[in-house]
């Protein structure tokens, strides 16, 4: 099938290798068949090529080296879902929502690994599976998607820095939304107590039906949907109440859970609940080139200006080519470091042509510096050491580039060694700041107090806001929101991103003021701009801090 | 290999890379809990008359003044020691400290004399390897460094004084360049007996992304 195909024709990058660990020994996945299409029929026997749609499923995950799968399903469609599945699978039949929590509380509760819980009905592509359980770096996480491919019916959520801090749910509301959820859940072994804990918490609440506000929340949702197909909503709708994996969800955010998202990109997913939904998917799915989209994924998002337009475009390509050349990501950031040495040898030589073939050296390690990350993303080829040496080195093959730079300018009469040393401080202490902030941030993430899950909504309750007297913003909130006004508009956030001098950028720098002018300038730019990002970025920054 | 990995409590990274040495922490605990600010403050107090007597002076600095002001850094900085990393503002206190040291050891170089700027640059490269080890290494090897480490590293308040010492002993720039020596060969040789001791068996515990400013 599918899977298979893909394993070729990605060829000896995906051999697994040191560091890639399939997904944990012994995972456990059930798949939750309880939606029906039209006719009545469970969505998840729906024909695909030669097989259901939870077939496909159900041999996307063994492929992905989940061991057991069970399907959950109603009484009524056993036969269709067994006949449907096919293969060493475990079909298990409930009434209600209630019984469907409980039978997952006792699959978690003798599962080894990690527990995969799905909607049997969804058609996704391989790698978008595969960047959920087969990327050794995701825990507790979900697919999702930043886009609208699953609305208007599918449950949204809020994520600050990958981590989810509220889901929503048919019972649970969230505001300010980032991200969708895509139907699939992944809980590693280390949180899958929780599972049992949460599970039988939820069957409690919604036996023999859920809490009043509960229903008014499932109401008020259906009446927002905006005019469509009809019918097709009014299935999303009537699968919404039996949703129990988005339950769980909610229950493990609640329950303090630390969830990540694994993006969907530019992959293909559909949950079709009618024979037009299921031929307008077949057809779809033919555009979206799975290969490309892994390629794509394997580029960082968090990157600035001139490394994603002016060399992540062809970077991603040498990549793929070391991928099937079957090079591992040490061995590029070696060479790498290899060629950043050299880069700092030609510079030291002070005369014109060694500042310029410095230069371009210097951009040769900076490709090989995004090939390396790339790579390992590509063929989720990761280790502690890889990620390490490949962190030391960059930093240590700018601070060289500085050393030779410095070297030169003494040769030829005009040394630098204070504004060199200068530059090592400040671009150390903004790299500090790059650190400290982050985490800063994490903290106040995991310490943010959730509602109980009876909660509908997950607003703070309002009581104590209540008290005090309605007050105009304060002068510093109000800069603060004049500061980051600018991020909804994705060129003011790529110009924000230029003004905080990245890696791309300071390289970029130094290449064309070494091969140009004289390593006195290459300082002077360097620095000047680094102060000015150190300034402004620490004013956003500290803004952002005393407001939030 | 074990199937479940239990993510064990990490150390915050903020704290550690405050990088404190024995001084610093004596100063803080003997001013006890008597300053109720938080630790960005003091440090902000403690680099003023340093960046008064660069802006003022420059390389011209005399060495009293030099040694006077370094020393008013690390004893008023050293109050910041004792305060905890809780206010909004405490991602900036580890930044503030490097800027402190770096900035200090360069300043100390330059007055006692351009021939010993490379041996600052040299201290500073192996200081920074320390840095961002502290960091990358919490990252990647899921631990903080020992703290016997910590502190035959000085910390850089103790780093600090040493360089007045020998700035006032006339021994720059060689002694700079045994610093950087000793504390290369101090962290370099710590992060080879800690990787070799935790192998590379375990799954990794942090993407490798560069966490660059938004």
């Amino acid at each position: 099938m599918i899977s298979a195909v893909t394993e070729t024709e990605a060829g000896p990058g995906a051999r697994p290798r040191e560091g890639s660990l399939p997904v944990d020994a012994g995972s456990t996945a059930v798949l939750v068949a309880t939606a029906a299409a039209d006719g009545g029929v469970p969505a998840a026997a729906q024909p695909w090529e030669s097989g259901s749609l939870v077939g496909r499923l159900v041999d996307q995950l063994s492929g992905l080296g989940v061991e057991r799968i069970h399907v959950l399903t109603r009484p009524a469609w056993k036969a269709a879902i067994e006949a449907a599945v096919g293969g060493p699978v475990e079909v298990h039949t409930s009434e209600r929502a209630a019984d469907d929590l409980r039978a997952i509380g006792r699959l978690a509760a003798t599962a080894d690994g990690a527990l995969v819980v799905a909607y049997a009905d969804v058609i996704t592509q391989r790698e978008a599976l595969a960047g959920l359980l087969a990327d050794a770096r995701v825990a507790t996480a979900i697919l999702s998607t930043g886009g609208t491919i699953a609305r208007p019916f599918a449950f949204r959520m809020r994520a600050r820095r990958g981590r989810i801090v509220s889901a929503a749910s048919p019972y649970h509301a969230v505001h300010h939304p980032t991200d969708t959820f895509l139907g699939v859940l992944k809980v590693a072994a280390a949180d899958r107590s929780e599972v049992v804990a949460v599970a039988e918490r939820l069957a409690g609440l919604v036996d023999p039906g859920p809490p009043p506000d509960w229903e008014q929340e499932l109401a008020d949702k259906t009446r927002e949907l905006p005019p469509g197909d009809a019918a097709e909503l009014e299935r999303r709708r009537a699968s919404a109440a039996d949703d129990v994996t988005a339950l769980l969800l909610v229950g493990l955010v609640r329950a303090g859970a630390h969830v990540s998202t694994a993006r969907l990109r530019t992959m293909f997913w559909a949950r079709p609940l009618s024979a037009a939904a299921l031929a307008d998917a077949a057809t779809q799915i033919e555009a979206h080139d799975e290969d490309k989209a892994r390629l794509d994924a394997a580029v960082k998002g968090s990157d600035g200006f001139f490394t994603t337009f002016f060399v992540s475009p062809y970077s991603k390509y040498i990549a793929r080519w070391a991928a099937r050349r079957g090079l591992t990501p040490n061995q590029v950031t070696s060479i790498s470091l290899v060629v950043g040495v050299l880069a700092a040898a030609a510079f030291a030589g002070g005369e014109r042509p060694g500042l310029v073939a410095g230069a371009i050296l210097l951009q040769l390690a900076f490709t090989l510096d995004c090939v390396d990350g790339q790579l390992a993303r590509y063929t989720r080829t990761f280790s502690n050491l890889g990620a390490w040496l490949d962190s030391i080195f960059d930093r240590g093959k700018e601070y060289l580039v500085y050393a030779g730079l410095a070297i030169g300018a003494s040769r030829a009469g005009d040394p630098v060694w204070l504004l060199a040393g200068a530059m090592l401080a400040l671009q150390t202490t903004r790299h500090m700041i790059d650190f400290t902030f982050p985490a800063a941030r994490e903290e106040m993430i995991g310490v943010a107090p959730q509602p109980p899950i009876e909660a509908s909504s997950d607003r703070p309750a309002r009581a104590p806001r209540a008290a005090q007297p309605a007050r105009s913003p304060s002068a510093r909130r109000r800069l603060a929101s004049l500061w980051l006004a600018g991020d909804r508009y994705p060129k003011v956030v790529w110009v924000k991103k230029v003004i905080a001098f990245p890696i791309g950028e300071r390289f970029a720098a130094i290449s064309l003021t070494a091969a140009l002018f004289s390593p006195r300038t290459v300082f002077v730019v360097l620095l000047a701009w680094g102060a000015f990002a150190a300034v402004y970025v620490s004013i956003g920054r500290t803004l952002r801090s005393l407001t939030a | 290999m074990s199937a479940t990995t239990v993510p064990t409590e990490r150390p915050s990274v903020l704290e550690l890379a405050r990088d404190d040495g024995p001084i610093a922490a004596a100063i803080g605990a003997a001013a006890g809990g008597a300053w109720r600010v938080p630790a960005i403050a003091p440090l902000l107090a403690a680099c003023l008359p340093a960046v008064i007597a660069i802006v003022a002076t420059g390389d011209a600095a005399p060495r009293g003044v030099v040694v006077g002001a370094i020393a008013w850094a690390v004893l008023v900085g050293g109050l910041a020691s004792a305060r905890p990393l809780t206010d909004p503002l405490r991602w900036a206190v580890p930044p503030t400290l490097r800027a402190i040291e770096y900035g200090g050891l360069l300043w100390i170089a330059a007055v006692a004399g351009s021939s010993s700027l490379p041996a600052a640059f040299a201290l500073l490269c192996a200081l920074a390897y320390h840095h961002y080890d502290v960091v990358y290494g919490l990252r990647h090897r899921g631990v903080a460094l020992p703290s016997r480490v910590r502190v035959a590293g000085g910390g850089w308040d103790g780093r600090l004084l040493v360089a007045c010492v020998l700035l006032l002993a006339g021994a720059l720039p060689a002694g700079f360049f045994v610093m950087a020596a000793a504390i290369a060969l101090l962290f370099v040789g710590e992060t080879i007996v800690e990787w070799r001791r935790i192998g590379r068996a375990q799954p990794p515990v942090y993407d490798d992304e560069e966490d660059e400013a938004e």
